[in-house]
């Protein structure tokens, strides 16, 4: 008797347990878990990044959206930069990622489309011949991976820009240096004025690879990370690369960089704060920082004293002065997992809800550039920001080169790689030599 | 036991009482005293920062002095993580916290009884899985875990946290359960017996009143680390609607980004919870674990 | 042994009364049956046995997260155990683990002896020491962050150029400042342990002692200690097994930088499968880190005795 009743006891306990965890998990992956009453479950899902321009405009657009098509909602889940990049991997091997997903274009795209995520939207493209015709053509390639279209564009150019505080530069009496050489000579005058001379995001490692992909293309052009992509062999010991990390070290060694800048996080927008709060000189960063600029800082911008130059040239240097590097765009791709329902949701919406008038109108006030053509004229209408979006823009616009940010352009676990080593270059803790042994043992891979 | 008249003093039961011949001299302890509110300062500081920062609007954060009292200060920052549904996640982490102790209670302490009273190999073998699962680190398996959930189609829901919660609270509850288990003689149990009573029934009626400071602690140290738990809702966890309290501040810090006095008001607000149940039931908790490690 | 001076509810009847012969039988025969224990069991064994086993068998597959699952030998024990980054982070963990234990436990002991006492002064600090182990990882990470902060935080608050270094970008620093913050964290919950020693210890030794004409310290030497040996066994115990396993607090305050100076084991097994896509040496690292951990926790259990079924009143 007492062996059936504790029998029964605990049967009944791990049933229980069961049944509760039976019905929690019910929740299957049919997208979102519809506590949101105004969102269907069957709703298509995307993932915003935080921070700047683009979290107001798809806050804008979706929720213009979702009213006027009510079988075909969106809802968005916000996610921090570094978070995201995380976060979206482990819920794609969950089978639990977005219906429309955000990426950078690149290699990450190609890991994408090599395990078999995202959706060839080359045929839908094709049967929206208005889609196509919308996109600045180089912007567009960027979402293509072997000729098809995988991803459309979303957001604005984003150039790496040189920003810098005209205050803190008057302080120490110097200007922007427009060459390397000047930029040597004013970091002694900044720091002894008590001003760091250069901001940077360091935690975040993916701030210090814009010094050195400008570096390498001022000095060699951009075959040499083209050999990289290529997987030509030491294509990292190129020269180029070599000068590259050895003149940031120079850089390093001359207390060009703000004290702590290791510990500097980007997704917190610290670096941002070093630069409008005086106590730092100058900050090399993306297009993006214009906007969340305006947010956190906005009497330092409509005050005009933030500057914006291109990053200095290198005399001797083989690449064109005129290049720039950065993220053409920012894309949206369609989770090959997604209901048939949620894809049809994606592709209306990439169809109809993206650069509308009122799209492109809140990119450009929030000041960004589109990355849409026939936008000139609005632009030269921006108000305040003209100034920076027109030069922005022709920026973009007279390239010979754009090239993509490095650890978008190479696989994830190269990119990885990369990142660490280029960290410990940083910290002097590698040779330049003993970075291009590391990161040419990952070609090929 | 020499020659003590004085009974030596049980675990945890506070002696407060008893008139004790003064040990001390009649100097004081001036070093030890000294010692004493230096570690004070050294917990206290960066409490103070923390909550004076959490005061402060941005601009001032930026340009006052970091220690000075704010000049003005505001609740705004309070205000904006509130309105940041902040009582959702508080929602969850209670979900969570209770969904695993409570089953960690029941199941543990049966699961010792068995143990501590029970024969046979399968439960001595039962016993020393459970000793070993102490030295399981929850890091070195989180990405098996992941793989499960993701394929028992868990991911992203709250029992996903329950569950393994409970796994690895197991050992450390048994090994104090069971200690304390151990110390109740035997001879009252087999009296039991003879009065026909099953093992179940002995189980809760004289088992268990015994233990129950040793309950108290499992329960205690479990909530702690449920309710403060970082890794298994990093990874197994992705919506907002399934967000835990610690997950929350660790996202704000990229919504907030800049705004540090919003942020150090997340971690204020999520800290409060636990304190507030520190302030109430302290000598509890501190009879609790006293008792329950002390052994 | 002394029995502990509970009630008995059937006060007189001991075992005298019974015959022997019937209770060698009757209690092999009556004891809980297995039944007690088995949900405890499904569930462990499901959600950490599986795993632990799981973590052995991933460490031999090619996974990326996202794709397919693919055999791959011994390829990622070949890459790991060649790694330098696998040793860096062992030597790091191992740094880690010894600092925090040299630096946690002689604070404990004498924060725990110091909470002891009954001046009332004292029990009211010790309310106030309480609070760091209840707010979580997080919380305290992010807060330090904030207050070590260069530009914004202590060091530019109190004006001394000291305290402005660059605590958490310097790989130099960087480790010392994580034991510190560690142990800001878990000295309270250490020191709290041993007060329940402490207060274990009958007072009638200190008095024999003072009539001896033993001081302060030396009375904390020769009696306190000694009759701590138990509590430090486990304290330690936890300290250290603990130390292998610290991840929430320095990926929140560092994220295994600047560099490579405060990745511990576990973050290392984290960034490689989740950050750098590779899951199967991820698994891998999770197994060292499994063997580790079994390692450790045998050899302190050799080490502490092997009293662990045995009551603990004994020699009370």
């Amino acid at each position: 008797m007492k062996f059936r009743r504790t029998h029964v006891f605990a049967v009944a306990a791990v049933a229980s347990l069961s049944l509760g965890v039976a019905a929690c998990g019910s929740e299957g992956p049919s997208g979102s878990s519809g506590t949101d009453a105004a969102v269907s479950a069957d709703a298509a899902t995307m993932w915003g990044l935080t921070g700047g321009a683009t979290e107001t405009v798809i806050k804008e657009s979706i929720s213009s959206w979702n009213p006027a098509h009510s079988d075909q909602q969106i809802k968005v889940d916000w996610f921090a930069n570094d978070a995201y990049k995380t976060k979206v991997r482990t819920a794609m091997g969950a089978g639990q990622g977005p219906t429309i997903v955000w990426s950078w274009g690149g290699g990450t795209l190609a890991d994408y489309v090599k395990s078999g995520q995202v959706d060839d939207m080359t045929s839908f493209v094709q049967s929206n011949p208005a889609l196509a015709k919308k996109f600045l053509p180089a912007v567009l390639k960027s979402g293509q991976v072997d000729g098809k279209t995988y991803a459309l564009p979303n957001n604005n150019v984003q150039p790496v820009i040189l920003y810098f505080n005209k205050d803190a530069l008057a302080k120490a009496g110097v200007q922007a240096p427009k060459t390397w050489d000047e930029l040597l000579a004013v970091i002694p005058k900044l720091n002894a004025a008590g001003v760091a001379p250069l901001s940077i995001g360091g935690q975040s490692k993916w701030p210090e690879l814009m010094w050195l992909e400008y570096l390498t293309d001022r000095v060699g052009g951009p075959e040499v990370f083209n050999n990289i992509i290529a997987g030509k062999p030491t294509a990292w010991s190129d020269p180029a690369v070599i000068q590259a990390l050895t003149m940031i070290q120079q850089l390093v060694d001359a207390g060009g960089f703000v004290k702590g800048f290791s510990s500097i996080a980007a997704d917190s927008n610290a670096d941002q704060a070093l630069l409008f709060t005086g106590k730092a000189a100058m900050l090399l960063q993306g297009g993006w920082i214009y906007s969340t600029l305006k947010t956190n800082a906005a009497a330092f911008v409509s005050s005009g004293k933030l500057g914006y130059t291109t990053f200095p040239t290198v005399t001797g240097g083989k690449g064109d002065p005129a290049n720039v590097v950065g993220n053409p765009a920012n894309f949206w791709s369609i989770s090959s997992k997604a209901t048939d329902a949620q894809k049809k949701t994606a592709q209306s919406y990439l169809a109809d809800g993206m650069f509308t008038d009122s799209y492109i109108d809140t990119l450009i006030k929030a000041g960004t550039v589109p990355v849409v053509q026939g936008i000139e004229s609005k632009l030269e209408a921006a108000g305040s920001d003209k100034d920076f979006l027109v030069s922005e823009y022709n920026m973009v616009k007279n390239a010979p080169g754009f090239q993509l940010s490095w650890d978008q352009a190479l696989s994830p676990g190269t990119a990885d790689t990369m990142l660490s080593n280029l960290d410990q270059i940083f910290l002097k803790k590698i040779s330049p030599q003993q970075f291009a042994d590391t990161m040419n043992a990952t070609l090929g891979k | 036991m020499a020659t003590s008249t004085l009974p030596a003093p049980t675990a945890g039961i506070p002696t407060r009482g008893r008139r004790l011949p003064r040990l001390s001299f009649t100097r004081p302890n001036i070093l030890g005293g000294l010692g004493g509110c230096l570690w004070l300062a050294i917990i206290i500081l960066p409490v103070y920062y923390v909550v004076v920062t959490s005061l402060k609007d941005q601009a001032s954060y930026f340009t006052e002095n970091p220690l000075a009292l704010p000049s003005s200060p505001t609740l705004d920052n309070y205000r904006l993580v509130l309105q940041n549904d902040f009582v959702r996640y508080f929602v969850n982490s209670v979900i969570v916290t209770v969904g695993t102790v409570l089953p960690v209670l029941v199941i543990c302490f049966m699961a010792s009884y068995a143990i501590v009273r029970g024969h046979g190999r399968l439960l001595r073998l039962t016993n020393s899985m459970f000793l070993l699962g102490l030295a399981i680190p929850v890091q070195a398996v989180i990405i098996p875990i992941y793989f499960m959930i993701t394929k028992i189609r868990m991911y992203d829901t709250l029992a996903a946290l329950i569950l393994p919660s409970i796994a690895f609270a197991i050992p450390i509850s048994v090994l104090i359960l069971t200690t304390f288990l151990r110390d109740v003689p035997k001879e009252l149990f087999e009296s039991m017996r003879l009065d026909g009573c099953t093992e179940f029934d002995m189980m809760w009626r004289l088992a268990l009143p015994l233990v129950r400071p040793a309950v108290v602690t499992v329960a205690i140290y479990d909530a702690l680390q449920v309710w403060n738990g970082f890794l298994f809702p990093l990874i197994l966890t992705q919506s907002p609607e399934k967000r835990v309290l610690p997950l929350s501040i660790w996202t704000f810090q990229g919504e907030f980004s800049v705004n540090t006095p919003a942020i150090l008001a997340s971690v204020v607000l999520s800290s409060l919870p636990l304190l507030i149940a520190y302030m109430i039931g302290r000598r509890q908790l501190v009879a609790g674990l006293t008792a329950g490690f002390g052994k | 042994m002394t029995t502990s001076t509970t009630q008995a509810p059937g006060g007189g009847a001991t075992a005298s009364a019974r015959p022997p012969g019937r209770r060698a039988s009757s209690v092999t025969a009556h004891g809980p049956s297995l039944w007690f224990a088995a949900p405890a069991l499904i569930i462990f064994i499901a959600f950490a046995l599986i795993p632990l086993i799981g973590v052995f068998a991933l460490s031999f597959v090619n996974w990326n997260g996202i794709g397919a699952i693919s055999w791959a030998g011994i390829a990622n024990w070949q890459h790991v155990l060649t790694d330098e980054l696998t040793y860096n982070a062992l030597i790091v963990t191992a740094k880690v683990m010894f600092f925090t234990y040299i630096i946690q436990t002689p604070i404990a002991i004498l924060l725990g002896t110091f909470t002891a006492g009954r001046q009332r002064y004292r029990a009211f600090l010790a309310v106030l020491y309480f609070v760091p182990p209840l707010l979580s990882s997080a919380a305290i990470a992010i807060a330090f962050k904030a207050l070590l902060d260069p530009s914004f935080g202590l060091g530019a608050g109190v004006g001394i150029e000291a305290l402005s270094q660059d605590w958490l970008g310097n790989p130099d620093l960087v480790l010392f400042v994580v034991v510190f913050v560690i142990a800001w964290q878990f000295i309270p919950f250490h020191a709290l342990i041993y007060q329940g020693g402490v207060r274990q210890i009958p007072t009638s030794m200190y008095e024999a002692a003072q009539l001896d004409g033993a001081n302060r310290v030396q009375q904390f030497f020769y009696i306190t200690l000694p009759q701590l040996k138990y509590t430090i066994i486990t304290s330690s115990t936890l300290m250290v097994i603990g130390a292998l396993t610290y991840f929430d607090l320095i990926f929140v305050l560092t994220g295994g930088g600047p560099g490579y100076s405060t990745r511990v084991l576990a973050l290392q097994m984290y960034l490689t499968g989740f950050k750098a896509n590779d899951m199967g040496a991820g698994a891998t690292l999770g197994v060292i880190l499994v063997v580790i951990g079994l390692a450790l926790a045998l050899g302190l259990q050799r080490l502490g005795g092997k009293n662990q079924s045995a009551s603990q009143l004994e020699g009370a």
